[in-house]
């Protein structure tokens, strides 16, 4: 099983429901200021290519790599792959060193100062989700139908139809991480 | 107690070991939470007035918002996701406040209800014995909008005027003259079967269940044009934007019916049936009728190509679009005609100049959205430049040259729910839900003595207040809006608040108005009180339901805004509070829901008599899933009969003679001072899916939306600007001076700047601590004057800056 999230830049209309769902599901609407990204607690971060002469959007989160450096650098285990093919973090082995926030290169985690710990996606109300057979928070709310989440391994998933026909990237794919986060670009 | 790290880190651990290691206890521990915990309640988001369909979920502990799929209007946006921090958030408005400073000072005293609501009800009562009931008037927008014409007709005055103005008054002109129709939800778009869908200015921040309809044409292909000086975020999707000079959308549209009717791309069937395009119009301008002609019948007349003569239009076989020539000795021609003459005006070159789009892209979209049977949305917030119910004309007649009216993927007629008003005011009478009858209010609404087309124009209301003509205003509620950052002139704004005995205002968290108030009252949010709502946002005739799912969190003692309404009617007018049916035993805030049950099922007993539906279906469907849905719209071959004065399309509008207006559609210049000189800019705002005035208060907005003035990166090559400098900016019209940082964005069109509306430039004394950066930014309002559109009092928001590069 390798699950994998999905998000459709041409469709996705920056509303950034996704961005609100996920720290109200995960962070009880915290209006703590998020210590490392600044800004609000929650797994996703919005960017703006404003310089670009045809600005772009960019949502990005955990890409649940195939490969996770912040697995491979992790010293107790706590960040690991599970078996679903997400990156999890077992917060009773986490002792804080924070190599894995630095190891992302996609800079996806953030420390909750109160814990100590390192917070990304997804969190402990999205995977209580996926156990109760629903869909991670912020795949729900998507009123724009640019989300989608599912297994890679399942050729019916909603994942693998879109991919097979739109044109889909990887974000920083040469740094060889495998990411499980596919950034659907066009028809 | 100070815990260490490890200590933190051991907390965690514990709850997380819980959840994360121990997974099959758990999950039998979480069945049985979920059936004893887990609580999911529809509830309508009114963070914005889109009234989004969710269900309000608690699981594990955690409060959120899902989707309510089946409903007619899904949601969410981040501002329905993040309305749990609005309910506990730091500068929730928790007491009564009482002015003890002066006005604009924001210094106040605590005090309890009891002595708030008689304190104001024993100035309302004395300044109706002065200057009589009609000096009381109340401002709102959406917020509690369903009560307020009883609460207003039972004080006795006429004057309920809604923020409409500022918003959407020019796009209803529009839609009045050229269909018959209303404010912005009598039309919309059939998102889900539209090929080609124009926005002009309108950044689709709202409703998300449009959103989702258009989603489905959008997989099956269709286009989406966004003609706007600015790129809002739904532009940031696949979509073509067009970067147009603001206050030139008439000339872009025109030019674009130019292309469309010289070179034949209109639906010739549809214009000929549905629209009055073939009346005969005389030289005067007035449409040529069969009374002209000495018959019978004042029906107006068209040439019939078959019949080689006059015929009335109602009896035409095949009306010619085109012909001219004497008839009852007049020389007379088809209003198409005269709509192609008028259109001739602006040629793609010469719109280009205007407007700044190359006039080859006039071409190809005039093109692309005549072949496609495209069609332009009809507007929401078009308060911009005062001159936008011209361009709003010409975008509903581009709808009907292409057949987009009524028929698939096309703009629709909602279908009316039917949701009965609380009161009625009439010549004769005040009627009332409840049943009650009342004298007659005989001042006349102080709006429409000077914008006789559309009323809601609060401008008309500074004017009184300060000059006391035509009739004094005195006191002033203001109920869940904010005219600091809704309406211009916001120095008139301030002189005509000194100018009023009373100003109350009712709202959730601390708007720039509450300092100016002499009564700050703390009210529900939304999650804290039912509510049925109409479904607007849907063709379909629909209404919704909102749960009550939360009380204030501890230390807010905020009430219903429409107990607090009704019981300063009851404290001031103790009998005709009776009469129509509010009496003193809901003075008891907890009996205060026997009355909210009675409207509400008066509310019910009204649509169940008027859709033939039992009460109590209706009732379980609201209660249980959020909506009920009455009747479906399908699209047609073209509209019914239209409530104009021809019962067709009017391309050529008779109403617009009535008001001596002009027929036609013209491009007029903006009323603001246009920028010349290369440090000036226009400086426009807007809106998007991030903002309203409650949002701006949320942490997520404040994260996600910036408080700097948008800049284009060119514009600050040649000033020497750099991202995030200060600079100060100079209105050219009214002189107001105000700093800012920059932010430089491909995201604004050259030689404009950029300011989410509602949002920084926040002056109440009220907001502090972290909370303060609500004064970043600007407030581009405060740049305005009073340039107000004729007849309908739609006001220029946008204005016009110098640039002064500040070197801190």
């Amino acid at each position: 099983m390798r699950l994998a999230h999905l998000w459709d830049q041409s469709k996705c209309i920056g509303c950034g429901g996704c961005i609100a769902a996920c720290n109200a599901a995960n962070y009880s609407s915290s209006q703590e200021p998020n210590p490392t990204w600044g800004g609000l607690r929650t797994n996703i971060k919005r960017i703006v290519f404003d310089l670009q002469p045809r600005p772009t959007l960019l949502l990005v989160q955990c890409q649940h790599c195939e490969n996770a450096p912040c697995v491979t650098v992790c010293p107790t285990g706590a960040s690991y792959k599970d078996a679903d093919g997400l990156v999890k973090i077992k917060p009773e082995l986490c002792i804080g060193c924070k190599y894995c926030m630095v190891a992302c290169p996609y800079g996806m985690r953030w420390l909750e100062p109160e814990t100590g710990l390192p917070c990304k996606c997804m969190s402990m109300e999205c995977l209580d989700r996926l156990k109760a057979g629903l869909q991670p928070v912020c795949v729900t709310v998507c009123p724009a139908g640019a989300r989608a989440f599912g297994d890679l391994d399942d050729p019916s998933s909603e994942v693998n139809r879109i991919i097979s026909k739109k044109r889909v990237v990887r974000l920083l794919e040469y740094k060889g991480t495998e990411p499980k986060y596919f950034v659907v670009v066009g028809r | 107690m100070e815990l260490t790290r490890r200590e933190f880190i051991a907390l965690g651990t514990a709850a997380a070991a819980a959840s994360v290691l121990r997974l099959p206890e758990r999950q039998h521990e979480k069945s049985e939470l979920l059936a004893g915990e887990e609580i999911r309640k529809p509830v309508a988001c009114q963070m914005c007035s889109g009234y989004c369909g969710m269900y309000f979920v608690k699981r594990n502990g955690k409060m959120y918002f899902e989707p309510n799929l089946e409903h007619p209007v899904p949601g969410l946006c981040a501002r329905a996701a993040a309305s749990l921090q609005l309910w506990n958030h730091p500068l929730r408005l928790k007491k009564p406040l009482k002015r003890i400073g002066e006005r604009g000072e924001g210094k106040f005293q605590e005090v309890d209800w009891e002595t708030a609501l008689n304190e104001i009800s024993a100035k309302l009562r004395e300044i109706i014995q002065k200057y009589g009931p009609e000096s009381i008037v109340i401002t709102y927008k959406v917020t509690h909008a369903w009560i307020l014409p009883l609460v207003i007709y039972t004080l006795g005055s006429p004057n309920l005027i809604q923020h409409a103005s500022t918003c959407h008054n020019s796009g209803t002109y529009a839609r009045m003259l050229v269909l018959g129709a209303g404010g912005p939800p009598t039309l919309d778009v059939d998102y889900e079967r539209a090929r080609y869908v124009m926005f002009v200015g309108r950044v689709f921040c709202a409703a998300m269940g449009m959103v989702r309809r258009l989603e489905r044409a959008r997989e099956a292909g269709a286009k989406l044009v966004f003609v706007d000086p600015r790129m809002g975020n739904a532009v940031l999707s696949e979509g073509e934007w067009v970067p147009v000079k603001p206050g030139t959308d008439a000339a872009f549209l025109l030019s674009m019916i130019h292309v469309i009717m010289s070179e034949k791309l209109y639906d010739e069937e549809f214009v000929k049936k549905y629209t009055n395009g073939a009346f005969l119009i005389k030289p005067d301008g007035t449409p040529l009728t069969e009374k002209d002609l000495g018959r019978e019948s004042a029906d107006y007349v068209v040439y019939d190509l078959n019949a080689k003569d006059f015929v009335s239009y109602k009896r035409a076989a095949n009306p010619a679009l085109e012909w001219e020539g004497e008839a009852a000795g007049v020389r007379v021609k088809t209003a198409f005609m005269l709509l192609k003459e008028r259109a001739a005006q602006y040629p793609p070159e010469k719109a280009s100049e205007i407007c700044g789009v190359p006039a080859e892209t006039i071409v190809r979209i005039a093109r692309e959205f005549a072949v496609n049977k495209g069609v332009i949305e009809d507007g929401w917030w078009t308060a911009k430049n005062a001159n936008d119910s011209d361009a709003f004309r010409a975008a509903l007649i581009l709808n009907a040259l292409v057949g987009s009216i009524e028929t698939p993927g096309g703009l629709y007629v909602k279908m009316s729910s039917r949701i009965p008003s609380s009161a009625t005011s009439a010549a004769d009478k005040v009627t009332t839900i409840t049943g009650a009858t009342l004298p007659p209010i005989t001042a006349k609404r102080l709006d429409l003595l000077k914008y006789p087309a559309v009323p809601e124009v609060f401008d008309t209301v500074l004017d009184a207040a300060i000059e006391g003509k035509p009739y004094p205003v005195k006191a002033l509620i203001i109920v869940g809006t904010e005219p600091f950052t809704r309406d211009a002139n916001i120095e008139k704004l301030k002189k005509a608040l000194q100018a009023m005995d009373l100003v109350v205002v009712i709202d959730v968290v601390p708007s720039d108005s509450c300092d100016w108030a002499d009564y700050v009252l703390p009210d529900l949010i939304y999650l804290e009180r039912t509510a049925i709502l109409d479904a607007m946002w849907v063709p379909d005739a629909a209404i919704e339901y909102s749960s009550k799912v939360l009380d204030p969190p501890p230390g807010v003692d905020a009430r219903h805004g429409v107990w607090i309404l009704m019981e300063i009617v009851r404290r001031t007018v103790p009998e005709r509070a009776a009469a129509v049916g509010y009496t003193s035993e809901y003075a008891d805030y907890t009996k205060f829901g026997e009355f909210s049950k009675r409207l509400s099922g008066l509310i019910l007993e009204s649509l169940s008599k008027a859709w033939n539906v039992p009460k109590e279906e209706i009732e379980k469907a609201l209660t249980e899933k959020g909506f009920f849905v009455f009747a479906r719209w399908t699209p047609k071959a073209g509209p019914g009969t239209r409530p104009t004065k021809s019962g067709l399309v009017e391309i050529y509008s008779l109403r617009a003679l009535d008001f001596k207006d002009d027929p036609l559609p013209r491009w007029k210049p903006p009323a603001y001072k246009i920028p010349t000189a290369p440090d000036e800019f226009y400086i426009i705002s807007g809106r998007d899916q991030l903002l309203t005035a409650h949002n701006a208060f949320t942490w997520t907005t404040l994260s996600l939306a910036e408080r700097a003035v948008w800049m284009n990166p060119k514009d600050a090559e040649r000033l020497g600007i750099k991202d995030g400098d200060v600079v100060e900016l100079e209105g050219l019209d009214n002189g107001f001076k105000a700093r800012t940082k920059v932010k430089l964005t491909y995201r604004v069109r050259e030689g404009v700047l950029f300011a989410y509306s509602k949002y920084g430039g926040r002056t109440s004394k009220l907001i502090t601590g972290r909370w303060e950066i609500l004064r970043e930014g600007v407030n581009v309002n405060a740049f305005t004057l009073s340039w107000l559109e004729p007849l309908n009092g739609s006001p220029a928001l946008n204005a016009s800056v110098r640039v002064r590069k500040v070197v801190v």
